[in-house]
């Protein structure tokens, strides 16, 4: 990453990272401003940025050796396939050695510069920061911006912009005023050019996503798998209550309804007045041979696969079906739709919830097909400039559970208190009714 | 934007399916497409998505189509007939737009030799299949329709002589004209004006006159500065149309010509025009955006342009080999035939590569002994090109730029793409075996057939008779029950075709009939009539290669199992 405090990098560098990691890409973040910190410098004032400060400088120089020395190991020693390295890596100098050690291991880095001077956008990054930095943890907020754009001042005197003519031979890309303008030079891998696309479609207008799942289906109550069955009598008085709850969440506000093409799914949303978009893509994960089975007749049928899914559900594909791993291929399109879109309200099934889900917050993948998602439940998610605000809200409206625990047949919810991931959700703060 | 605008195609098309049936043929219920010899299963009753493949498995075809053969891209076909679909990914509406944006015109700025044709047809071929109605206009065709012989002066953009200002004045004006027709008489959503617009005041001219029909106007400038990428592109422009039967020497300094007229009256673009605009400079080695507001279509079609690269090389395609009982369930190995079939393409794609790379640049010792342990005899092995051996030998040299050693990296470089499936992927086991990269890739998974799996075509009229009409007259968008249509299966391989594009050397795509169709629709610009029935036989090889107004196809023959003999027996 290259540019000034506060324009927005860490945001970019973590939604890129949360981005591949869904993918399955290993990706990581190594933020430079963490490395100062542990090296002792806890809480420093702008003076601390003055590239005069020798000393201070040593220790930051130091702290970006440590970055790209552990961003090296993990290349080697993890299979690292992106890494970021986030700092505001503003001098040329700087830029160089980091190019140098990269090319020296046989690597060619992308440079991604965010540059910014729409003074809205920067005070409203510096109040994030703020809030979330821990240089400023506990102290004054007013006296923390003063000091932090004092620190953007330190880095303004020193700043060198990646260059038409002297960066010409880097592969780079530059955003200015979020991606107002860009500039894409020498993009040399389709991962890159999508990592370039996915960032242009970011943005950092206020909106919200809701999450529902289909109402309790006839097939929910037999405890069936799959299926395109009606909704039940309850599930048919969840899709009468959705509205109000939607319009209790949003208020007046517009939003765009995606369902799936099953109709548990239509029906469930065919009381909301907004438009309404059904994708294929959201379609449950499909169940091949077992779909239309309970889960005491695939233990019984195909005990075999029953335990191999148990074991690593995340890559198990029911023969003639899919994987969580295939949902999330096939979901990517979707997810790029959403970064691009305002309010949306996503009316799906478990599985494909689940994936959507771990891709916002970003649960990893041994936990996202054992979280439990309630039916008659809608989700809020609140994307914010460093991570995602949820909270639900319960219908009211009684539904069977489909929560199946590892190792067992039986689907509820059971007394104890099971899996970390399972909890995931049921833990989430409510919002009244 | 009405409540009928919002709803996908797959529900606009069933609406529709009245006035559809007119113009599509209810087609020959005993003729389908039957790739396998095998004898007829009774399918199961059960919904699933097995697919037992048995001799009268339902294919999502109802009639035998060979598959178009050469100079037959359907790039340049017009798009404005009343009952055009095209294959298309996006939403579309009522008024046969997409779904996200308005109209655009995107206009084409630079010099001769810029890859401006190249640019227009390639943006026209893949937002076509996005479900865009776009046509490229051509300046250049319009001219060499017009007259037999244009004086020189008539290539400037500001000619000399009255007679010049005039000609150039009417080709303009017919240009203008059935652009204009197109957006308002046919539906037209994206037109791609190409021509030279180097200068500034016929570029504001455009964006006014356009702006105010409430056309968006995006310019894309194209640059050269590499003698090299130049150098090729003259020659490109050479062989084009306006000089057939000129000897190539005399071709060429016809051409630069044309770019010596024009030099001194081109005004580049700058942000202070205030138009919107991509700068693309040595194709794509640099991409700069402005005033960039159009947001959706803009950033869909950089993406694109970030990937499109000039092709050096081909794509192939070729079914799997054979397995016993073609079930799907098993997820079964490859039969002694489909093994013999295996090695046959392995073969017969080898020489072929073999034999372009030593008419590009003569033997070199082959680089394959460097990746991996290598039982085959040289000469069967892969020729290296001079991209890896470069690459090799400046490996972690920080003064040089590093390509990464994956795959499709180098310009030059060959990769097999197959399926997720056992048979699909052991046909490529021999490629594997002399050094060259082979790949499973998810999103190769053939269509689901959802509640049809395994059904003879006559099973599924009898058993879902609606469902059958209603594809018969629709094929492309047509989803029966919990299957997937050719629609939904464009939508999951879109970024598989990206990286088609990407890559400059040779690809093999091993996979099923159904995602052969889908990139082989994209790449010849197939309807979405056409494309459901496109028909991939085992004993054809099928080599697409490029060129800038259009790809052309040529079928290979793979020669018959039964003339298979083990070159180590």
């Amino acid at each position: 990453m290259v540019g000034l405090p506060a324009r927005g990098k860490s945001f970019i560098a973590q939604k890129i990272v949360r981005y591949l990691s869904w993918l399955s890409i290993k990706a990581k973040c190594f933020n430079v401003g963490s490395y100062r910190r542990r090296a002792g410098s806890g809480h420093p004032n702008a003076e601390f940025f003055d590239f005069n400060n020798v000393q201070a400088f040593e220790i930051r120089q130091r702290a970006a050796e440590q970055a790209v020395t552990d961003m090296m190991k993990w290349y080697e020693e993890e299979n690292g396939v992106v890494a970021i390295i986030d700092g505001t890596n503003t001098t040329r100098e700087r830029r160089n050695w980091i190019l140098k050690y990269c090319r020296e291991h046989a690597i060619e880095p992308m440079f991604l510069e965010s540059w910014s001077d729409d003074m809205d956008m920067i005070l409203r990054n510096i109040s994030d920061v703020k809030k979330s930095s821990p240089d400023y943890e506990g102290i004054n907020p007013e006296l923390a911006t003063k000091d932090f754009l004092k620190r953007i001042s330190k880095y303004e005197k020193v700043y060198q912009p990646l260059d038409h003519e002297l960066d010409k031979n880097i592969t780079y890309v530059k955003l200015i005023n979020v991606a107002q303008e860009v500039i894409i030079n020498r993009i040399q891998t389709y991962l890159e050019s999508r990592v370039v696309f996915y960032v242009m479609n970011l943005h950092i207008r206020p909106r919200c996503i809701w999450l529902s799942r289909h109402g309790e289906s006839v097939y929910n109550v037999e405890k069936k798998i799959g299926g395109d069955s009606w909704l039940s009598e309850r599930g048919f008085r969840y899709s009468y209550k959705l509205p109000d709850l939607v319009k209790q969440s949003a208020g007046d506000a517009d939003l765009t309804i995606w369902t799936s093409t099953l109709v548990r799914t239509q029906q469930t949303a065919r009381e909301l007045p907004y438009k309404q978009l059904h994708w294929k893509a959201l379609d449950e994960l499909d169940a091949g041979v077992c779909d239309g089975m309970t889960y005491e007749e695939i233990e019984e049928k195909y005990p075999g696969d029953f335990k191999a899914r148990d074991e690593n559900k995340y890559e198990y594909r029911y023969p003639g079906g899919e994987s969580y791993r295939d949902v999330v291929i096939r979901l990517e399109p979707i997810i790029m739709e959403l970064e691009r879109q305002e309010n949306i309200l996503i009316v799906t099934h478990q599985a494909v919830l689940r994936c959507i889900y771990a891709y916002f917050m970003n649960v990893p993948q041994e936990e996202s097909p054992w979280m439990s998602i309630p039916l008659h439940t809608l989700i809020k998610l609140e994307p914010k400039a460093y991570g995602t605000k949820v909270t639900r809200i319960r219908a009211d409206v009684p539904a069977v559970s489909t929560y199946k625990e590892k190792g067992t047949s039986q689907v509820g919810e059971s007394t104890q208190d099971g899996t970390k991931s399972r909890n995931i959700l049921l833990n989430l703060p409510e919002s009244s009714n | 934007m009405s409540e009928e605008d919002q709803e996908p195609r797959g529900k606009r098309k069933k609406k529709k399916s009245g006035t559809k049936a007119r113009h599509l043929k209810i087609r020959e219920m005993s003729v389908f497409v039957s790739d396998e010899e095998s004898s007829l299963n009774e399918p199961t009753a059960r919904p699933g998505n097995h697919m037992a493949r048995t001799g009268k498995r339902w294919s999502g075809s109802g009639q035998v189509r060979s598959v178009k053969l050469s100079n037959t891209d359907g790039v340049h076909e017009s798009v404005e007939t009343e009952d055009y679909i095209s294959p298309g990914q996006l939403y579309s509406t009522e008024s046969g737009r997409l779904f996200h944006a308005g109209r655009i015109l995107i206009v084409l700025v630079g010099l001769p030799a810029t890859s401006k044709t190249l640019l227009s047809v390639a943006i026209t071929r893949y937002t076509r299949w996005l479900g865009v109605r776009t046509k490229s206009f051509h300046v250049s065709e319009y001219r060499r329709q017009m007259t037999d012989y244009v004086p020189d002066e008539y290539f400037s953009a500001v000619p000399q002589t009255k007679e010049g200002m005039e000609y150039r004045r009417k080709v303009m004006t017919i240009v203008h004209e059935d652009m204009v027709r197109f957006f308002n008489d046919t539906k037209g959503q994206l037109g791609v004006y190409d021509a030279l617009n180097i200068r500034s005041s016929e570029r504001r001219d455009i964006a006014d006159k356009f702006s105010s029909m409430n056309i968006k106007v995006l310019f894309i400038e194209s640059r050269m500065t590499d003698a090299e990428l130049i150098n090729r592109s003259i020659k490109m422009a050479a062989q084009s149309s306006d000089y057939y039967g000129l000897p190539k020497v005399e071709a060429r300094a016809e051409y630069m010509k044309r770019i010596s007229l024009n030099k001194p009256l081109y005004e580049s673009m700058s942000p202070e025009e205030g138009l919107s605009y991509v700068e693309y400079i040595n194709f794509g080695q640099e991409l700069r955006i402005y005033n960039n507001h159009y947001g959706y279509l803009t950033n869909k079609i950089v993406f694109f342009l970030m990937n499109l690269r000039e092709k050096k090389g081909c794509v192939y395609f070729a079914r799997c080999g054979t397995s016993d009982a073609d079930n799907y369930l098993n997820d079964e190995e490859l039969n002694e035939d489909g093994k013999k079939y295996s090695q046959m393409l392995t073969d017969l794609v080898v020489n072929r590569i073999n034999e372009r790379r030593r008419k590009t640049h003569g033997a070199i010792t082959p680089a394959s002994r460097k990746i991996s342990p290598v039982t085959e005899p040289l000469e069967f092995l892969l020729i290296p090109t001079q991209a890896s051996v470069e690459r090799e030998a400046f490996r972690g040299d920080h003064r040089i730029r590093q390509t990464p050693s994956w795959d499709g990296a180098d310009e030059d470089s060959f990769v097999v793409w197959t399926a997720p499936r056992k048979r699909t992927y052991d046909t490529a086991k021999f490629f594997e075996n002399r050094g060259i990269s082979v790949r499973q890739r998810s999103q190769l998974q053939q269509l689901n057939p959802g509640v049809v799996a395994d059904m003879s075509e006559e099973q599924i009229k009898a058993k879902y008779p609606m469902e059958y009409f209603e594809w018969s007259k629709d094929p492309y968008h047509h989803r029966f029950p919990r299957a997937e249509s050719y629609h939904d299966l464009a939508v999951r391989m879109e970024p598989l075709l990206l990286e088609m594009e990407r890559m400059q050397g040779d690809i093999l795509i091993i996979g099923h009939e159904s995602t052969l169709r889908v990139l082989y629709g994209y790449l010849m610009a197939c309807t979405c009539t056409e494309l459901p029935s496109l028909n991939f036989q085992r004993d054809k090889l099928i080599e697409i290669s490029f060129s800038p107004f259009q790809n052309k196809a040529t079928l290979i023959p793979i020669p018959p199992v039964t003339s298979y003999s083990s070159r180590q027996s």
